[in-house]
């Protein structure tokens, strides 16, 4: 298989779009897709408001087939993807959803509701809406929040942006889009797969599209970067500036994009995006909704993903703790062969893991809990949604007919270098009651088990209070459920 | 048929809704790119307070691809920027005083190399121990001053004999504007010195002074455009001119377009927030809660520099009182001088932090008095003869108080729910809610009493199309549109006859920054002025032709401007369309163009006296708000808000609803979730949207009723409006009472309830703490 492609093919709203990023005069392959659209003429409608995936004044929406008979669409975070993602994708802008005069339905009700004052997050409201709009959803206020929880305006109060973004999934769904599915679905299916290899001047992006390849790719290139939803690692390019001399993206291999489940557990390939993932576990693994109910943003969802999110190894990471909670492991793999180890090994100091330079992430498996074990997801924050974790905790309890603890897990977010496990204090609960009495003796233990720091989100002081209230909620919340069983 | 005739009885949507929605709309860093243009890269300060001891820009400037790099000593002008006290060098000189101060400038022909030569540049410092809050400040003495007073009666000597007496502190925190829009401006020079500016400014005008002062050149050189702004807020009132001078400097120094556009890290790191507030309070009050006496002492962070400061320390003072008689009181006001980034104008502009202490003082009464904190608030209003005289001697007339109270106590059945909150209390142990009333009273017209005036230029084509230029800026608040259906009202045409312009130094001269929520007040009536001379000179000509084709004696001023006529009041079919009469008199040689001059009476104030009449009326408003609390996650969240806002005759309901809940929800994040913090060295910690939270769409109250007060129309306004921009900020903090009040019901009756502004939830469980805490200790 030949390597040495370097053109990006992409559907720019209905145009078919090359571009050849070798030692390309104006983009680079980090280039995001936020400044290649506003650097050119007539794509300005697209905003930067922070650069770093948190104010959605940058969403773009994307569409990708889905089998081969539909395409789904995707609300993203422009300034948080690089252009070779693109590829195979149709880029859908602001200024493709009205025809002339005629206003495109979403557009036509935020004219209506007065939902623009300022109108620099609107564009990216548009396309959130216009995302919401193709997603036939349930027109639920709840369903409506979540798919603008990336939005930020700050001039409306939000209000009329809510009344629109509930009619805009009462309407039908209908639009111009509808009626060219079938060419735009024929125009992408038509660009192969194929893998990319751009060389322009001393940077190397390298996407390629099968596992077997990016094994090859990973231990012949140690030292690139890993990108899979490239949530984190953008953020570096776009607002921090940082030259990224080597990435391997591996955001195009559909091999690790799959869930499955059997008697004893379910696997989950490391790029899927934490929406899709979202979509196929919300009944089935504990604490799974609980937490991506408070994951980042809707645009970022659909971006990050699960191998994403436990490679970053940060303390303060949304579903490691859950993870850990749950027993998972992580299966890594390189060209020799694959291996396993529980999370809880596999992240080994801040930001650091045991991943080898030649491996990767295969999947996450999590096995099937005990029946009758509780799970709980608490994740404190300034801002419920959205925002970054001060602490969080994941738990999992295995209580006894008389109310004793047979088992429990408690693994902290925020509280340490890296989510951790309340080991001393699970083990001075193991075999005791699971009385308040009890609880509020072993919170006090907490502080042997961690010793968190002050930062921009928290101070130490305040880390340890809810620390250990967190531990209260969670024996309040089972209790009521002990109580209302017994 | 006519198209732009087409009339539509609906209120007008917002002017630039489908420019919004399609992405069409420009702001600065939109604005096709000329020719030859570069980018500027600010070089800040990197130390709060010091001075420079080495600044080496020769490796610099081989960058390639750059084109100048500047310091103070390039400066053709004067090294100054400062709005109102010159205190503010636009690069530094030798001193420091600031993490972000401006150092130099840097033209390049892309960003990537200005940041590059940015890196390049040697800069050394020595640095001195920095005064970073308002406590340091005062220990140190390090004031702007002189202090301000007001005084009314005499509080020191009531306080003897009254029954109760409280005193405390309260800290308000500081606030980040957040527009979506980052500061920015495109300067493009011109021939002989000329300088055109695109600035995202809310001060045109000053931004024109500014600009011509650094580049030493007349004020009729600069012209300054300002198509929209992307939000503003008051954050860029004065510190839009910084960029704008910075950018014209470039621009000047090497003749061609400059452009220079602040990340969001650079705009949070180094622009001006709301000041943060410390209040010192004693109050006296009796066994029923009324007020007897109160002294305040308020003072304020105003940075490094005066900018506005003194302005919105008076505001605060002005609205310490919010919506209550207070017989005996003192107030006064201190700018402390730290150093950090100048704080600067923010929606409502000292007001709120002035209202804050007093609404403090009212929950903390009512606790210890044991009864419902909207029972002592009520008690306290403004009402009539001697209570309905502020501390400043203004009366409040055509108060709106105790309507206002009364339709809100029934639409939100705020008695019912009161009981049904306490009874919740009673059985849940780790969830409580929480209910509470603020009111507010807000002064309207800039407390500056010269800068309430406005100018506007209007001009008729041949075709009937209106063009209307005034001073006020666009930021989303709607203001276009409301001139639009002001000068189209006027006028009697369709809206689509009209066109708003972009605002210009060139069009309309010496204008007030759009802010003081003036801009609908004192624009409009300029507006209206001006088209009012033009319907004169209309009137005639129309008469002159009617008496011609009719053969009736038509006086001009029995002729009526509607629906695109011009008809005679007294046989409503002897008429004249709009359209042929301004062909008709631009054939008769009548001037199409006419400009309008408003000031607003009667304003005056003594501040050595601190009396004065310092605002032309009020705005009322009152929100009810309801809120659940996580007693061990300290996480609250509204459930219900209620609100009803006086706006007098609207001029576009629908955009003060907007103005409503957008002021709401912005004031609800300053009570709760935006928290700004620095290290010990001066550095802003909560620079980026990832660690600084305004609010999100799901932070909205569950229940969020707003309506405006159907009542009379303001006296002597425009159409009889009110101005609506700052005060719905305040009714947030009926949501800090509110999670208060929660809190209370965890500490008890009779506690008093330390939680400030922010409310974060790590504050209120800390406060939490403390108070059980102190419950485990009097249970000892």
């Amino acid at each position: 298989m030949s390597l040495q492609n370097s053109t990006v093919r992409f559907l720019l709203n209905n145009t078919p779009f090359e571009v050849d990023l070798s030692n390309h005069a104006d983009f680079q392959p980090t280039t995001t897709i936020l400044n290649f659209l506003r650097s050119r003429h007539g794509y300005k409608g697209v905003k930067e408001g922070c650069a770093e995936g948190d104010c959605g004044a940058c969403t773009v929406v994307v569409a990708v087939p889905d089998g081969h008979k539909k395409l789904k669409y995707r609300a993203i975070n422009s300034c948080l993807v690089f252009l070779p993602w693109l590829h195979g994708k149709q880029l859908i802008t602001v200024e493709s959803l009205a025809r002339g005069q005629n206003l495109h339905p979403v557009q036509q009700l935020l004219v209506d509701h007065y939902g623009s004052q300022c109108g620099f997050c609107t564009p990216g409201i548009v396309m959130s809406l216009f995302e919401l709009f193709k997603s036939r959803q349930e027109p639920t206020r709840d369903n409506a929040i979540r798919a603008l929880s990336g939005n930020l305006c700050r001039c409306t109060g939000y209000q009329p942006i809510l009344e629109v973004a509930i009619k805009t999934l009462e309407s039908n769904h209908e639009d111009h889009f509808s009626e060219n599915e079938k060419m735009v679905l024929d125009s992408l299916l038509s660009i192969q797969n194929q893998s990319l290899s751009i060389k322009s001047g001393k940077q190397t992006y390298l996407k390629p599209s099968g596992l077997k390849e990016a094994l090859q790719l990973r231990f012949s290139r140690p030292d690139a970067v890993i990108a899979s939803g490239a949530t984190d690692i953008a953020v570096r390019q776009s607002k921090k500036f940082e030259f990224l001399p080597e990435i391997l993206d591996i955001s195009g291999i559909d091999e690790l994009k799959f869930f499955t489940e059997d008697d004893d557990g379910w696997t989950i390939g490391s790029g899927m995006p934490i929406e899709d993932l979202w979509q196929l576990s919300v009944d089935k693994i504990p604490m799974f909704d609980e937490v991506f109910r408070v994951f980042a943003s809707h645009q970022i969802r659909n971006l990050a993903t699960l191998g994403g999110n436990i490679a970053s190894a940060s303390p303060i990471g949304d579903t490691l703790p859950v993870l850990m909670a749950l027993n998972a492991a992580v299966e890594l793999e390189n060209i020799k062969g694959r291996r396993t180890l529980p999370v809880e090994q596999f992240i080994t100091a801040y930001r650091q893991t045991a991943m080898l330079l030649d491996e990767i992430i295969r999947s996450v498996y999590i096995p099937k809990p005990p029946a009758n074990s509780l799970f709980r997801f608490y994740k404190v924050s300034k801002r419920k949604e959205l925002d970054i974790s001060t602490v969080s905790l994941a738990a999992m309890l295995d209580l006894s007919k008389e109310n004793k603890i047979n088992k429990v897990i408690l693994t902290y977010g925020g509280m340490a270098d890296r989510p951790a496990r309340a080991l001393k204090t699970e083990k001075w609960l193991s075999g005791k009651l699971w009385t308040p009495e009890i609880v509020k003796e072993a919170s006090l233990l907490l502080a042997s088990d961690f010793s968190p720091i002050s930062d921009a989100r928290s101070g130490k002081e305040a880390r340890n209070i809810f620390a250990r209230n967190l531990l209260m909620k969670l024996f309040v919340e089972t209790n009521e459920i002990a109580v209302n069983n017994g | 048929m006519d198209k732009l005739a087409e009339n539509s009885s609906d209120w007008l949507k917002h002017e630039s809704a489908f420019s919004h929605v399609t992405g069409q709309a420009v702001f600065i860093d939109d604005i096709a790119e000329p020719s030859g243009i570069l980018y500027g890269q600010v070089v800040f300060s990197p130390v709060a307070s010091g001075r420079i001891l080495r600044l080496d820009c020769e490796q610099a400037r081989k960058t390639p691809g750059v084109h100048a790099i500047i310091s103070s000593k390039d400066i053709p002008g004067e090294n100054q920027m400062g709005p109102v006290i010159h205190d503010e060098p636009c690069l530094a000189d030798s001193e420091l005083s600031f993490i972000g101060q401006a150092v130099c400038l840097i033209a390049a022909e892309t960003p990537e190399a200005g940041r590059k030569a940015s890196s390049q540049i040697i800069f050394e410092t020595e640095s001195y121990e920095p005064v970073l809050d308002i406590r340091t400040a005062i220990a140190k003495k390090s004031f702007f001053g002189p202090e301000r007073v007001i005084l009314r009666g005499d509080p020191e000597k009531m306080f003897e004999n009254c029954q109760n007496v409280i005193q405390g502190e309260l800290e308000t925190g500081a606030q980040e504007h957040w527009y979506l829009e980052t500061h920015a401006s495109l300067c493009i020079p011109g021939e002989n010195d000329e300088m055109t500016v695109f600035s995202s400014s809310q001060h045109p005008s000053e931004t024109q002074a500014v600009v011509a002062e650094v580049l030493g050149i007349s004020r009729n050189l600069v012209t300054v455009d300002v198509k929209r702004m992307g939000g503003a807020f008051g954050g860029k009132e004065t510190q839009a001119n910084h960029i704008a001078a910075w950018a014209a400097l470039l621009a000047k120094a090497t003749n061609r377009p400059v452009k220079i556009r602040f990340t969001r890290d650079e705009d949070q790191k180094y622009t001006g927030k709301r000041h943060p507030f410390l209040g010192k309070y004693k109050a006296g009050f009796d066994d029923n809660g009324k007020l007897l006496a109160t002294i305040i002492h308020l003072f304020s962070d105003g940075g490094a520099a005066t900018d506005l400061s003194w302005a919105i320390l008076e505001r605060a003072l002005f609205h310490v009182d919010n919506a209550y008689y207070i017989p005996n009181i003192l107030v006064t006001g201190q700018v402390c001088r730290t150093n950090l980034p100048s704080n600067t104008a923010f929606r409502g502009f000292g007001g709120p932090q002035g209202m804050a202490v007093t609404e403090y003082i009212l929950d903390t009464i009512a606790r210890k008095l044991g009864k419902d904190p909207t029972e002592v608030r009520h008690l306290n209003f403004y009402s009539s003869g001697e209570c309905a005289y502020t501390h400043y001697g203004k009366e409040v007339v055509n108060n709106r108080l105790p309507l206002i109270y009364e339709k809100i106590m029934v639409s939100s059945d705020y008695l019912a729910r009161r009981k049904k909150i306490d009874d919740f209390n009673r059985q849940h142990e780790f969830i409580k809610k929480g209910i509470a009333l603020t009111p507010v009273k807000f002064g309207i017209s800039f407390t500056t009493s010269f800068l309430n005036q406005a100018g506007a230029l209007v001009h008729i084509y041949q075709d009937g199309t209106v063009n209307v230029n005034h001073g006020g800026t666009e930021m989303g608040q709607g203001l276009h549109t409301k001139m639009k259906h002001i000068a189209s009202k006027e006028f009697g045409i369709s809206a689509n006859y009209v066109r708003i312009e972009a605002t210009s130094t060139g069009k309309v001269p010496n204008t007030s920054a759009t802010a003081a929520s003036s801009g609908s007040d004192l624009n409009g009536m300029a507006i209206s002025i001006a088209i009012n001379k033009l319907k004169e000179r209309l009137a005639l000509v129309a008469s002159d032709v009617l008496n011609e084709t009719t053969g009736f004696k038509i006086e001009p001023v029995s002729l009526h401007f509607v629906n695109n006529q011009v008809i005679w009041k007294e046989n409503p079919d002897i008429s004249i369309s709009f359209k042929s009469l301004i062909k008709t008199a631009y054939l008769k040689q009548v001037s199409l163009s006419a400009t309008g001059y408003y000031r607003t009476p009667g304003i005056h104030w003594d501040r050595e006296k601190g009396r004065g009449n310092p605002f032309y009326y009020f705005a009322f408003g009152m929100a009810v708000s309801e809120v659940e609390l996580d007693v061990l996650t300290g996480y609250t969240h509204l459930t219900r808000t209620d609100i009803i806002n006086d706006v007098g005759n609207s001029l576009n309901p629908e955009i003060d609803l907007g103005q409503v809940r957008g002021g709401f929800i912005q004031g609800l994040g300053w009570i709760t979730t935006e928290d700004i913090k620095h290290d010990n060295k001066g550095n802003l910690l909560n620079y980026s949207p990832d660690t600084y939270k305004i609010p999100v769409i799901a932070d909205i109250p569950e229940v969020f009723n707003v309506e405006l007060l159907e009542t009379e129309p303001n006296p002597g306004t425009i159409h009889g409006s009110k101005a609506v921009g700052e005060p719905p900020f305040m009714l947030s903090l009926s949501a800090w009472m509110a999670i208060r009040d929660a809190v209370s019901a965890v500490a008890g009756p009779g506690r008093e309830i330390k939680l400030g502004i922010p409310a974060t939830n790590e504050k209120i469980q800390l406060c939490l703490e403390e108070l059980k805490s102190e419950n485990k200790n009097t249970q000892k």
